[in-house]
């Protein structure tokens, strides 16, 4: 395992272009070009406080930015793992061709759509300020918060990636699961407004506990809840050292399976 | 067999078997329908094969199609993982395997070098220093500043070759592709292996031609189902090759 974030790092050069790659071919040929990293969100925000404080009014003060504070992380989280579910099994043929860690593939998607999140808050901060939304010292304890998030991310992208490789319907079967979770993941609505005999159970979902620090941090100025983090850091690190010792068992036939 | 740092590649023992799959089933839902019910064969593409290369030595692999030669060439690369056997690397590999593998379409050439150096394993900086001759060996003139979608099949191999044998590796693996580009092309191609031949490096390559074996290589295997037919002296292995080959057609059994 060492070995392998050694090699990781070693070819920390390929990582690093296969992200740029990502970020740029994304808007490549469009006239807006990378502006279009932030005309999305910017379009999303606009969008969600036109709808729901003139067509659809929800009682929640300031509701969009209730949503949007809460989305983003989400499209992080889900958009990483779509996108990442297939980036073995489309580079097939460089797999097959030259030897490098492949746990770069999935890796640089995480890693470019971690980009476009930390980018979007250049809207996310400004539309804080515009709604008159408390920025608090709670604040300090995003990176934290993010930190978590992103070693989520990466351990799920990087045991979908390679289960895709052996069963290939499975990035089908993830999109469908990953809309699925959505609803049951406290980010269009509060966690309070979930009955209370079933309440636990959207507790048993690690992402729960996640949005909701992220709103805590930005929408409600408060610090998360330090204990339940600290387990979740803790239980997620493992999740993330399970994941690179399942990758690398499973890596090494992908030459031939792809 | 004792390790020695004299040796860049030390292969001990080495074993390939591949599963030749008469319906292959890749979806979640035929594997748990027709778990265990399917229909597979054994196939080994290496046997025992135990191989020393001696560092600065060039080697040439040859034999008939299906001989298992680029089999063992990724495996080498690390591309395949052996089924028995251990294969020891010593020093920094670039693979020839197929040229412009992992260029992006849309990017530059001189984005692409970037790209594709980085691939093998290179930093910035390594490749910085690089880039001016991997772009006059590429030949390509201003064209090195378009997209590589309009590059032409010979400039886009052209650019793969300059750049994995620029990169200053210590292993180079070149697979069957000397026979790139026009004459003039190939000519500069042979001359670079000799220039990196020069400067120690480890060379393996593959090829059906046992003239380019007599003329590039220290040493030669000759491969055949997957076993090692002969190793030694590259003369000698490409005359016993030559006359195997000479005697297979007079017998029309090619």
């Amino acid at each position: 395992m060492w070995h392998q974030i050694r090699e990781v790092y070693f070819y920390r050069e390929m990582l690093k272009n296969l992200v740029s790659k990502e970020l740029r071919a994304r808007y490549k040929g469009s006239v807006l070009g990378f502006l279009w990293t932030f005309f999305n969100p910017l379009l999303m925000l606009i969008v969600y406080s036109v709808v729901f404080s003139f067509i659809m009014r929800i009682e929640t003060e300031n509701y969009a930015m209730f949503l949007f504070v809460a989305l983003l992380p989400w499209n992080f989280l889900s958009s990483s793992i779509m996108q990442g579910a297939a980036s073995l099994v489309q580079n097939g043929s460089l797999i097959k061709k030259i030897y490098f860690p492949r746990e770069i593939l999935p890796l640089s998607i995480v890693i470019a759509n971690l980009i476009n999140y930390l980018l979007s808050l250049f809207i996310l901060i400004p539309a804080l300020i515009f709604f008159k939304i408390k920025i608090t010292p709670a604040i300090l304890s995003f990176p934290i918060v993010l930190f978590t998030m992103v070693l989520l991310v990466m351990s799920l992208t990087l045991l979908i990636s390679i289960a895709n490789v052996y069963f290939r319907d499975l990035e089908h079967i993830v999109s469908i699961l990953i809309t699925a979770w959505f609803f049951l993941t406290p980010v269009l609505y509060s966690s309070e407004y979930i009955p209370e005999s079933v309440r636990s159970y959207f507790y048993i979902n690690p992402v729960t506990h996640l949005i909701e620090a992220f709103r805590s941090v930005f929408y409600e100025g408060a610090w998360p809840q330090w204990a339940t983090l600290g387990y979740l850091t803790l239980g997620v690190a493992v999740l993330f050292l399970i994941s690179l010792i399942t990758f690398n068992c499973l890596q090494k036939a992908v030459a031939e399976e792809i | 067999m004792k390790s020695s740092s004299k040796n860049a590649v030390e292969i001990t023992d080495l074993w390939k078997k591949f599963y030749i799959y008469h319906d292959k089933v890749n979806s979640l839902k035929d594997r748990v329908i027709f778990w265990h019910r399917q229909r597979r064969d054994e196939f080994w593409a290496l046997r025992n094969i135990n191989l020393v290369v001696p560092k600065g030595k060039t080697v040439g692999l040859i034999g008939r199609n299906g001989s298992g030669k680029s089999t063992l060439l990724k495996i080498i690369s690390r591309i395949l993982y052996p089924t028995k056997g251990t294969v020891s690397v010593k020093g920094r590999i670039s693979t020839l395997l197929e040229l412009g593998a992992g260029f992006h379409p849309d990017f530059t050439g001189r984005e692409n070098i970037y790209l594709n150096a980085s691939i093998l394993g290179f930093t910035r900086k390594e490749i910085q220093q690089r880039l001016e001759d991997i772009i006059s060996f590429a030949e390509l003139g201003s064209f090195i500043d378009n997209p590589v979608r309009n590059y032409s099949s010979g400039m886009y191999t052209r650019l793969g070759f300059s750049v994995a044998v620029h990169v200053d590796p210590d292993i180079l693996l070149i697979d069957e592709v000397l026979s790139i580009g026009d004459l003039a092309f190939q000519e500069k191609c042979l001359a670079r292996i000799r220039t990196l031949q020069k400067q120690n490096k480890t060379i393996i390559f593959v090829t059906h031609a046992p003239g380019q074996i007599e003329d590039l290589c220290d040493l030669a295997v000759w491969l055949d189902k997957g076993e090692m037919r002969a190793a030694g002296s590259a003369g000698e292995v490409a005359r016993e090759y030559i006359s195997f080959m000479d005697n297979l057609s007079r017998h029309g059994q090619c």
